[in-house]
C-alpha cells in the first residue's frame, strides 16, 4: 500500500472508531433520558458521557475524516504527490494524541463540561490541553492543502485548480478563520483557570469567541459532503455536473456566510444587543444560498445521468438512476433529509421564532438530522466509494453498504422527528431525568421511546458500517482499481473567472465582514468588560 | 479550463456588503426608531440600545428598582479572597485554633460532642463563611457569635486554611459505596419531581457547584441533622439564595435522619 | 429546455438563484415584519450586575425577588442558581404585559417557560430581561434549559398565570403564589 493510502486509512479509521464508540453512548444517553430504567443512570455518569459523545462526534470523527479525504483528494485530484508527508504523519500524531489526553480526564469525570464546555465550570487543563493539540494538527492540514494547491497553480498557471481541491482548500481557508474564535477563548480564558492562574473568567467574551467557532465548524464538516455532491455523485450516477461554476461559487459563498453568523447561537444571550444579533441573522439567511443553488445543481447533474439512462418524462429520470450505487442513494437520502433539517434550520435562525426552539430538543434534532444525517451519510458513501481504492480491495456484497445506508436515514428520521416534536412541547436539553409523573411530561415519554427506537437503528447501522469497511480489508474480496476519477461538467466552460480559482478577494471580504459582525461585539468586553464570574472547577 | 481576470468577484463583493449596509439601516436605525416610538422611547435611547452601550431591551422601558439591599451572607468570593485562602499563615492558624476552638471542635480539629461539628478536612471556603457570617451576625449561635466577633479577616483566613489541611477524609469522594436504596437514589440523583438536586450535585468530589459548599462525609449525623432542620423551619438562613432551605423544606423528617446518617457513615 | 452550451447551464442557473433570492427575501421580509408589527426581538438586555455580589444587590435581595407590582408594569425577579430559582413559584395576570427579570449568582443558566414565547439565557454578569404578556391561565413549567452542572435536571419553577381579578398585590406591591 502506498503511502498516501496508509495516510488516508489511519486519519478515517481513527475518527470512525471515534463515531462507532460516541453512537453505543448516544442510545445509553436516550435510554437513560427515557421512562425505561437504564443501567448506572446517575447525573454524573450521563453528563460524562454526554461530553464524550459530543467530544467523539463534533471534534474527533469530523477532524480526522475531513483531514484524512482532503490528503486523498490532494493528491488524486491534482494528479501528483501529497507535498510535505512526513508533516501530515507528523499532524496524525499529535491529533492522535491530542485525543487519547483529552479522553483520560473526561474518563476520570474530570472533564465534565461538555463538548460546548461553557465556563465557569472548568475541567482538567489536560482535557483542553488535548483538544488543542487536535486543533493544530488540522492546522497543519491547513497548510498543506494551501501549499499543495499553490504549488499545482504555479507548475500550471492560468489553469483553473480542479473542482474538488478548489472545495478542499476553500474548507481548510475557513477552518483557519473558524479556529481563531476557540482557540482565542482556549488559550487565553480557559487554560489560565483550568491551571489555577486567575479565578475568575469573563463569561461573555468566552460563550462570544465559542460562538465564533461554533456556526462555522458546522460548515467544515459539511464541505467533504458537498465535494462528494459535487465530484463524486455525478460520477457514480454515471452522468455529468451540470455546473462547475457553480460548485465553485457554492465553496466560496460557504467561506463567506458561515463565518459572521455564529451570533445566531446567542440570540437568547443577554450580552449582545438587538442591532448585531440582526445583521448576524441577515447574514445567516444568506448562508441557505449556496445550499439552495447545490440542490438545484445535484438534482440537475442526477437527471443528466436519469436521462442518459432512458428515463423519459418531467421525472422519469428518478427511477432510472443507479440507486443501487451507495453514492448514488446516499445523496438522495442526504437530499431527503436536507429538506427537514435546513428548513428546521430556517426557524431557528429567525429573529423571533428562534425564542420558540431555543435550548429545545428541537435543537438537538435539527443538528442531528442535518449533521448526523445529511452530512455523515455522505461520509459513509465516501469511504465505501474510496475505501476500495485506498486497501485494492472491493467489497463483494455491496447491498450491505445499501442496507447500511438505508438503516441510517431511517434510524435518523425516526429519532428526530419526534425531538422536533417534543421540542415545540416545551421539551428542554441536556436533562438527565425527567419527571414523567408530571402531566404536562407524560405524554412526551412515548416519543422519547421512538427516539430510543431510532437511535438503536442507528447502532446497528453504525455496527454494519464498521463490519462494511472491515470486510474491504481482506478476503473474499474482489480485486479493485485505483483511480479515482472526478465528475466532468457538462459544458466545460473555456475559462473561469480567477475569482473563482483563488481566495485573496474572499478573504478580504471575511475579514470586512467580520469586522463589522464581531468587531463591536467582541471589543465591548474590552472596553466596557462584564463583571467576571467565579470558576467553578469540576476536577 | 483556463482562468480569467474579470469582474465577477468584485460584483459579488459589492452585493454583499450592499446587503450588509441594508442589515445595518435595519438592525440599527429602523427597527428601533420603529420600536421605540411604539415603547415611548427616545429615538437616540432606542438606537444606543440597539449597539449595545446602553443597557434596556431595545423597545420597552426598564421597570424601576426600589428596594434596599438585605443580604443573608456578606461573603464575596472575589479573587483577593479566594487567593488568600490558598496562601494562608500556617502557625497562626494553628496557635489561633489552639487557643479558641480546641476546647469545643477537639484537638485535632474531631469533636468530641456531636453538637460541635468535626472541622478537621473541612472544605477551607466553608469554614471561612460560617466564620464570616457568625461575625456579621446573620447566622446566630450562642457560642460561636461571640468568639467570632472577636476575629479579622485575617484571622478567619488562617483557621480555615489550619482545619481544611487537617485530615480525617478528603471532600465527599464519589460515593461508590452500596447505599440505603431509599437514600442512594436522592443523594445521587436528587427528585425531579420535588425539585431537589442530588447531594452530590454539589457535595461530591468535582460536581461544580457553589463555592462554599462543605462536605459531609464523616460528619456527626446529629449535627446534620440539625442543620437540615434549622435550614427546613427557617432558623437558619445564611445559604446564598434559598440553595439549602428550599431543599430541606422539602424533606421528610424520615429522608432527613437517613441523609444525616448516610454521610456520618462515609 | 435544451441544455446546450455553457451559457444555456448559468442562464439556468441565474432564474434558480433569482426563485432563491426571491424564497430568502420572503423569509427575511416575514421576520421584518414580525419585528415591526409585534415587537419581536430575541431578548438583548445589554445591562451588567456582579455575580459575585448580587446577594448583596439591592434589586435582587431576597425579600425583591418574585412578582412586584409598580404601578403600571408588572416586574418578576428571579435568581437561576445551582441548582434552583428563587421563588420556585411567581404568580403573573392573564393579558397584562410583565417583565421578567433573571441575574445568575454563579454560572449559565436559561429559562423557557412552556406554552409562551418565554426563552432567554441568564449569564452570570447580567441581568437578563424578558417582555411578555401571558395569554392562557395555569400552572406553567420553568426549567432551566442550560447545562449548569450535575443538578441541572431537577431545576424547574412554576409560573402560576392566573385571572386578573385573583390577582391581588399585597401592601408593598408583591404577589406571591398562593400555597396550592
Amino acid at each position: 500500500m502506498r503511502s498516501l493510502e496508509r495516510l488516508t486509512l489511519a486519519h478515517l479509521w481513527t475518527g470512525f472508531v471515534a463515531f462507532a464508540i460516541a453512537c453505543l453512548l448516544g442510545v445509553w444517553q436516550m435510554w437513560v433520558r427515557s421512562p425505561l430504567t437504564a443501567p448506572l443512570s446517575t447525573p454524573d455518569r450521563y453528563y460524562q458521557s454526554v461530553t464524550a459523545h459530543g467530544v467523539s462526534m463534533a471534534y474527533l470523527l469530523t477532524t480526522f475524516f475531513v483531514m484524512g479525504f482532503g490528503y486523498y483528494v490532494a493528491e488524486t485530484s491534482l494528479a501528483r504527490p501529497l507535498p510535505g508527508k512526513r508533516w501530515a504523519w507528523i499532524a496524525y500524531g499529535l491529533g492522535l494524541t491530542g485525543g487519547l489526553i483529552a479522553a483520560i480526564p473526561i474518563l476520570l469525570n474530570q472533564a465534565t463540561v461538555l463538548y460546548t464546555f461553557y465556563p465557569p465550570l472548568t475541567g482538567s487543563a489536560l482535557f483542553y490541553l488535548g483538544l488543542v493539540l487536535v486543533v493544530v494538527a488540522s492546522w497543519i492540514w491547513c497548510a498543506q492543502m494551501l501549499v499543495a494547491m499553490a504549488q499545482w497553480k504555479r507548475s500550471h498557471p492560468g489553469q483553473a485548480v480542479p473542482l474538488a481541491m478548489f472545495g478542499t482548500t476553500a474548507n481548510a481557508v475557513m477552518w483557519l478563520w473558524t479556529t481563531v474564535g476557540v482557540a482565542v477563548e482556549v488559550l487565553f480564558l480557559i487554560l489560565p483557570a483550568a491551571v489555577g492562574l486567575t479565578e475568575t473568567i469573563d463569561v461573555g467574551l468566552s460563550r462570544t469567541l465559542f460562538s465564533w467557532t461554533l456556526h462555522a465548524i458546522v460548515y467544515f464538516w459539511l464541505i467533504p459532503a458537498y465535494i462528494a455532491f459535487y465530484t463524486m455523485a455525478p460520477e457514480e450516477a454515471g452522468g455529468r455536473l451540470y455546473s462547475d461554476t457553480m460548485g465553485r461559487l457554492t465553496f466560496v459563498l460557504f467561506l463567506v456566510y458561515s463565518l459572521p453568523v455564529g451570533m445566531h447561537h446567542l440570540f437568547m444571550d443577554p450580552e449582545h444587543s438587538t442591532g448585531f444579533k440582526f445583521l448576524q441573522m441577515t447574514l445567516t439567511v444568506l448562508v441557505a444560498v449556496p445550499t439552495f443553488l447545490t440542490v438545484f445543481t445535484i438534482s440537475a447533474s442526477m437527471e443528466i445521468a436519469g436521462r442518459l439512462r432512458g428515463g423519459k418524462g418531467l421525472f422519469g429520470w428518478i427511477a432510472t438512476l443507479p440507486w443501487e450505487r451507495p453514492m448514488v442513494l446516499a445523496t438522495g437520502l442526504a437530499f431527503f433529509m436536507l429538506w427537514f433539517g435546513g428548513g428546521g434550520g430556517l426557524i431557528n435562525m429567525s429573529f423571533g421564532m428562534n425564542a420558540m426552539v431555543h435550548n429545545t430538543s428541537w435543537v438537538t434534532a435539527h443538528f442531528h438530522l442535518i449533521f448526523g444525517g445529511t452530512v455523515v451519510i455522505m461520509y459513509f458513501a465516501i469511504a465505501y466509494t474510496i475505501w476500495p481504492k485506498l486497501t485494492g480491495w472491493q467489497s463483494p456484497n455491496i447491498s450491505l453498504q445499501r442496507l447500511q445506508i438505508w438503516l441510517w436515514a431511517i434510524g435518523m428520521m425516526v429519532m428526530t422527528l419526534p425531538w422536533h416534536y417534543l421540542g415545540l412541547q416545551g421539551q428542554w436539553r441536556r436533562v438527565a431525568t425527567f419527571d414523567y409523573s408530571n402531566p404536562l411530561i407524560t405524554p412526551w415519554g412515548k416519543w422519547v421511546v421512538v427516539s430510543l427506537i431510532g437511535g438503536v437503528i442507528l447502532l446497528i447501522s453504525a455496527a454494519l458500517f464498521i463490519y462494511n469497511l472491515v470486510a474491504m480489508h481482506r478476503q473474499p474480496a474482489r480485486k479493485a482499481s485505483s483511480l479515482q476519477r472526478y465528475a466532468q461538467s457538462l459544458h466545460t466552460p473555456a475559462s473561469i473567472p480567477a475569482s473563482l480559482n483563488g481566495f485573496r478577494l474572499w478573504n478580504v471580504l471575511v475579514l470586512v465582514l467580520m469586522i463589522l459582525a464581531y468587531g463591536y461585539p467582541i471589543a465591548q468586553f474590552f472596553l466596557n468588560p462584564a463583571p467576571a464570574a467565579v470558576v467553578h472547577r469540576v476536577d | 479550463m483556463a482562468t480569467h481576470s474579470d469582474k465577477f468577484g468584485y460584483y459579488i463583493f459589492t452585493g454583499v456588503l450592499a446587503l450588509v449596509a441594508l442589515a445595518i439601516f435595519l438592525g440599527f436605525l429602523l427597527l428601533p426608531v420603529i420600536q421605540g416610538a411604539q415603547a415611548g422611547l427616545d429615538t437616540w435611547s432606542a438606537i444606543c440600545r440597539s449597539l449595545g452601550i446602553q443597557a434596556g431591551s431595545p423597545a420597552q422601558p426598564t421597570p424601576p428598582v426600589q428596594s434596599a439591599a438585605k443580604p443573608v451572607s456578606e461573603v464575596v468570593w472575589n479573587t483577593a479572597v479566594m487567593r488568600g485562602l490558598n496562601a494562608a499563615n500556617k502557625e497562626l492558624g494553628a496557635q489561633l485554633a489552639q487557643d479558641i476552638c480546641t476546647a469545643c471542635h477537639g484537638q485535632t480539629g474531631i469533636s468530641p460532642d456531636p453538637q460541635y461539628p468535626h472541622l478537621s478536612g473541612q472544605s477551607a471556603f466553608a469554614i471561612y463563611k460560617q466564620l464570616h457570617d457568625y461575625r456579621s451576625g446573620v447566622r446566630q449561635h450562642d457560642l460561636m457569635s461571640p468568639v467570632a466577633k472577636t476575629l479579622t479577616d485575617e484571622q478567619i483566613i488562617a483557621l480555615a486554611n489550619h482545619y481544611a489541611t487537617l485530615t480525617r477524609g478528603t471532600l465527599d469522594r464519589q460515593l461508590e459505596v452500596e447505599a440505603d436504596p431509599r437514600i442512594d437514589h436522592l443523594v445521587r440523583t436528587g427528585d425531579t419531581a420535588r425539585g431537589i438536586p442530588g447531594c452530590q450535585s454539589c457535595h461530591g468530589i468535582g460536581a461544580g457547584g457553589p463555592v462554599e459548599t462543605p462536605t459531609l462525609s464523616g460528619q456527626y449525623r446529629q449535627y446534620l441533622a440539625a442543620q437540615l432542620s434549622n435550614y427546613a423551619a427557617g432558623r437558619r438562613r445564611n445559604d446564598v439564595f434559598s440553595r439549602m432551605r428550599g431543599i430541606a423544606s422539602k424533606l421528610s423528617e424520615e429522608e432527613i435522619r437517613l441523609v444525616s446518617g448516610f454521610y456520618a457513615e462515609q | 429546455m435544451p441544455i446546450a452550451s455553457e451559457r444555456d447551464v448559468i442562464r439556468s442557473e441565474l432564474r434558480w438563484g433569482l426563485i432563491t433570492a426571491a424564497t430568502v427575501g420572503v423569509i427575511f421580509i416575514a421576520i421584518l415584519s414580525a419585528a415591526f408589527a409585534w415587537q419581536m426581538n430575541p431578548p438583548s438586555n445589554v445591562e451588567f450586575i456582579d455575580p459575585k455580589t448580587l446577594h448583596l444587590s439591592d434589586e435582587f435581595t431576597e425579600a425583591n425577588l418574585g412578582t412586584q407590582v409598580q404601578g403600571d408594569a408588572i416586574a418578576i425577579r428571579m435568581i437561576a442558581s445551582q441548582f434552583a430559582f428563587l421563588p420556585r413559584c411567581v404568580v403573573a395576570p392573564r393579558g397584562r404585559p410583565v417583565t421578567l427579570r433573571l441575574a445568575s449568582p454563579d454560572v449559565i443558566h436559561g429559562i423557557l417557560v412552556t406554552g409562551t414565547n418565554v426563552n432567554t439565557m441568564v449569564v452570570p454578569g447580567y441581568i437578563s430581561q424578558v417582555h411578555t404578556t401571558f395569554t392562557k391561565t395555569g400552572d406553567l413549567l420553568m426549567p432551566c434549559h442550560e447545562f449548569c452542572g450535575m443538578g441541572h435536571s431537577q431545576m424547574w419553577a412554576t409560573v402560576r398565570v392566573v385571572e386578573p381579578e385573583a390577582f391581588k398585590a399585597d401592601a408593598q406591591g408583591k404577589v406571591a403564589c398562593a400555597q396550592p
